[in-house]
């Protein structure tokens, strides 16, 4: 190999490198500083642990309310998944199957939502949501979070079923099947890769959400995680080791799962935005 | 709803059996999806420019109409102004920062091999987790007893700063953090974007006598100048609404100036219970939002004129 | 009995006319072949018989019910698509016994007509597979099987053989014959090979243009074409048609004749020309003549050592076909 065509090699690993460096460091430098004592974080905040200390972590796992604000977001998420999964694709059904008066409209008005961020109505939505007697309860979390996904899923979902052979519609029907049959009996099961990619994507947000729950949960009972852990970081302002480790066991369920998804969560993102 | 399946609008609408499945999936398979969107997006919306228009601590019905009031108290606000400017910035350092480092890594490792799909996933990384999570983790590494900064400063025998709680700092700070989060994904779109490159393209330019860098040039960014459109827009729709990644690390603070917009309606809308002053803002950032989504479709449609 | 009755067919589409005004009556038993070049409305007839689109005016009996209205699935009839279109997620099995579910049809009678159309195509080891497992002839055999098992009176086809190779395609020709001897039912099928239609009907529909140009055995086509397109459409390579002072001579505007039905004969020869090239097939040669009268094909039988230059040639007149200035058939050869 001639200088030529080393140097550039050379370089890229480099760089590359760099950054894996500056993704990873603050990892774990968490993760480590969950093993580490007070005093020795004061010293050594990046380094490998002197002294492994379970006790924070241990701490940790042996808490109910840390597990409980692992429930309630994994009950939250769900719920959101399974909700959004069934209302966008039988919406995104209709709008690719059938023809009907209003449909490009009501389809504009759906897609809206991916126009504007969350955030804007979030005043108007707690209101919304204390009028109808939700607040404070899974449902308060769930079904806005169910609404405002709607518009990005039907998209996805109605790109998708449109591919589908128009043929299979027309072999079924002269069987004898209807719409709503054909929908459970052919479109889901023929539309799983697009089914695990919203839905991985749907549970990523969920889980990772923080503004709706904020506003709309008040009680302890039904933290989610990031509530939890705000929290808990309040509580043990002086104590980083703890946070640490409460931090370090948010993450590694999220990187399991990632390296377990990433196939979907990667094609969500960029089939949304290349049609975005 | 059901006139709005009436016979004779679709040709193939007319036999009798069909025309009732039909119907039964409009009835049974829209309303869901219609009824969520309206009651938890599209009315709160409008609920929002109503509410505006009231000093309203959002007990009670809004009574007491004030015009355009909020409005002019946000834009006389200085710390409306200051989470104005802080957005810009944001803005500002995503696309003349992370937009060119994220390109550069795409080009670097969009080739499918394994070592490729190694950096990919861990650069991808940060994106999945929660910004919550990434703000804390950062504002540890930032803080001033123990972080970074702590054993950077005592190692010039300097007095240690805290980053975070400088007014100068804070919000370097937190681009830091937001590149951190961020650049992964849109290297993401990058990468999707290159790998449809068709390859003869790349290899008949290189029988033309392009370079490595000549090709980068005159073929793969302009091949990709959608892809990039899309992350731009990503990355001012994104700048618009950050939020979690500021609460853990400052909290707006310090003496509020590093609020972005929603930080802002948040602190000073909800926390305060001044429903109809969020609601303002809210509405002005739902404005920008739109007029936003607008050019950038008027810009795509321009693009694919030419 | 099953005979499909279309009585003054309107087909619109938006704006345009697809199908203008069309009667077509099929017999019970019948395999007729509606054949047309591509976009002259034979597969939206097809559909329209099916019940996939519904005509715009006019109406629709299989034997002798009005079904213009009627459900598919209500119709007696089944459909072959031209992919196939084989629910990719069941198994063999589970796609051939889809529509009798559907139709409540009891356990044990459904296993026994499955299995009984699963020996008549040879599917009996594949069951159990998935469509993708199969190749191109099975998928078709499946394809088959889901229409057959349902018993109807009317089979319908579209252009079902035209993703197989041509080998494949002679033998499903074959088979395709076997089953309508066997079944005894009524078979619509549309193609755009002149060859399949030929091969298969026992009636031709030569469709143009959303009209019918004729009607009739493959013979009486090949032979009395009723029209210029007709005649240019079935027989290959196409009939030669010449117009000028030859046609008049003859009291018409064109006439045609068969490549097969010309002679060459360097002697007494009516027409010269020149050979431009031959193509030598073995048990035929085609020769491709610039001629007087224009560009003349011929086939000639077996060898046949044709020398470059100059060469006459002669038609048999009792295969002349003579047209008018509408391109309609000018009867009764003299």
């Amino acid at each position: 190999m001639n200088a030529f065509r080393f140097l550039p090699a050379l370089g890229k690993a480099v760089v590359l490198l760099l950054f894996t460096g500056f993704v990873l460091g603050p990892l774990t430098v968490a993760v480590f500083g969950g093993f580490k004592s007070n005093g020795e974080l004061r010293v050594n905040p990046f380094g490998i642990p002197q002294q492994w200390d379970f006790e924070f972590y241990a701490a940790m796992l042996g808490d109910p309310a840390f597990w409980r604000y692992m429930g309630n977001s994994l009950i939250i998420s769900l719920s959101t998944v399974f909700l959004t999964l069934i209302v966008s694709a039988a919406a995104a059904y209709v709008f690719a199957q059938i023809r009907f008066l209003g449909s490009r409209m009501m389809q504009a008005y759906l897609l809206a939502g991916l126009v504007f961020p969350f955030a804007t109505a979030i005043l108007p939505l707690f209101i919304k949501v204390r009028d109808l007697g939700l607040l404070d309860s899974y449902w308060a979390v769930i079904l806005p979070q169910t609404a405002f996904g709607l518009s990005l899923s039907i998209m996805l979902f109605k790109t998708f079923f449109e591919q589908l052979p128009k043929d299979l519609f027309e072999a079924a029907h002269v069987e004898g099947c209807g719409y709503v049959r054909f929908f459970w009996q052919f479109t889901l099961p023929l539309s799983t890769p697009i089914l695990a990619t919203v839905g991985v994507f749907v549970f990523v947000q969920s889980w990772n959400n923080f503004l709706l729950p904020l506003v709309v949960i008040n009680s302890r009972e039904l933290f989610t995680w990031p509530l939890g852990m705000m929290q808990f970081r309040g509580e043990y302002l002086a104590e980083w080791n703890r946070t640490l480790a409460f931090i370090s066991l948010t993450i590694l369920p999220a990187v399991a799962f990632f390296i377990v998804a990433q196939k979907y969560i990667v094609a969500g993102l960029t089939g949304g935005a290349v049609k975005g | 709803m059901t006139e709005l399946a009436a016979p004779g609008l679709a040709p193939s609408m007319r036999s009798g059996r069909r025309f009732t499945s039909q119907t039964s999936a409009l009835l049974l398979m829209l309303p869901p999806a219609l009824v969520l969107f309206t009651l938890f997006v599209a009315l709160p919306l409008f609920d929002a420019a109503y509410y505006s228009l009231f000093k309203w601590d959002g007990y009670g019905t809004p009574t007491d109409f004030i015009g355009l009031d909020n409005f002019k108290q946000a834009l006389g606000h200085a710390v409306f102004w200051q989470a104005v400017r802080n957005t810009l910035i944001v803005l500002a350092v995503s696309v003349f920062v992370q937009l060119p480092v994220a390109l550069g890594l795409a080009l670097l490792i969009y080739e499918k091999t394994p070592a490729n799909t190694l950096f990919r996933l861990i650069f991808f990384l940060p994106f999945i987790l929660a910004e919550v999570a990434s703000g804390l983790i950062w504002s540890f590494v930032f803080d001033g007893n123990t972080g970074v900064a702590a054993a950077l400063f005592h190692a010039l025998g300097m007095e240690p700063v805290f980053i975070l709680a400088d007014r100068h700092w804070a919000f370097a700070a937190i681009t830091l953090v937001i590149v951190w989060k961020y650049f992964g994904f849109h290297m993401m779109i990058y990468i999707a974007a290159l790998q449809g490159v068709p390859k003869e393209m790349l290899e008949a330019a290189r029988l033309e006598g392009g370079g490595r860098w000549a090709i980068v040039r005159h073929v793969q960014v302009p091949m990709i100048a959608s892809a990039i459109g899309v992350s731009v827009f990503f990355s001012i729709v994104g700048s618009l609404q950050l939020f979690d990644v500021v609460i853990p690390l400052t909290n707006g603070g310090p003496s509020n100036s590093t609020h972005t917009i929603v930080t802002y309606l948040y602190t000073f809308g909800l926390t305060r219970t001044r429903i109809g002053f969020g609601s303002a803002v809210g509405v002005m950032l739902f404005v920008t939002a739109v007029a936003v989504a607008v050019l950038y479709q008027r810009q795509i449609s321009k693009g694919g004129r030419s | 009995m099953a005979n499909v009755e279309l009585s003054s067919i309107n087909k619109t589409f938006g704006a345009v006319e697809t199908i203008p005004n069309l009667t077509l009556s099929i017999p019970h038993g019948s395999f007729t072949v509606l054949v047309g070049p591509s976009g002259c409305g034979k597969s939206t007839l097809l559909r329209m018989v099916a019940g996939l689109e519904s005509p715009t005016k006019g109406s629709i009996a299989i034997g002798n019910r009005d079904v213009t209205h009627e459900e598919p699935s209500k119709r007696g009839i089944s459909m072959v698509f031209q992919s196939y279109a084989l629910f990719p997620h069941m198994t063999v099995e589970q796609n051939i016994d889809f529509g009798l579910r559907l139709a409540k049809v009891p356990q044990a009678e459904r296993e026994a007509r499955v299995a009984a159309a699963a020996e008549v195509l040879h599917l009996k080891p594949l069951l159990k597979r998935k469509p993708a497992a199969l190749s191109g002839g099975q998928r078709q055999r499946v394809a088959i099987g889901r229409s057959i098992v349902r018993n109807p009176e009317v089979f319908l086809f579209d252009e079902p053989l035209s993703n197989l190779d041509a080998a494949l395609r002679t033998q499903m020709r074959v088979e395709l014959a076997d089953l309508h001897k066997r079944l005894n039912a009524t078979m619509i099928y549309v193609t755009h090979d002149q060859v399949e239609a030929m091969t298969l009907a026992d009636q031709i529909v030569v469709m143009n243009a959303g009209r019918i140009e004729q009607v009739g055995s493959p013979m009486e086509l090949y032979d009395t074409p009723n029209t210029l397109f007709v005649a240019t459409f079935i027989g290959s390579p196409r009939m030669n048609l010449i117009s000028g002072q030859s046609a008049k001579a003859e009291g018409a505007t064109t006439i045609g004749i068969r490549p097969e039905h010309i002679a060459v004969d360097d002697a007494n020869g009516i027409w010269s020309g020149r050979l431009r090239f031959a193509e030598h097939l073995g048990n035929e040669t085609i020769a491709y003549v610039e001629s007087d009268v224009g560009e003349i094909i011929i086939r000639l039988a077996g060898h046949h050592g044709l020398k470059e230059g100059t060469l006459r040639m002669t038609p048999d007149r009792l295969h002349l076909h003579r047209f008018d200035e509408n391109g309609r058939r000018i009867s009764a050869v003299n």
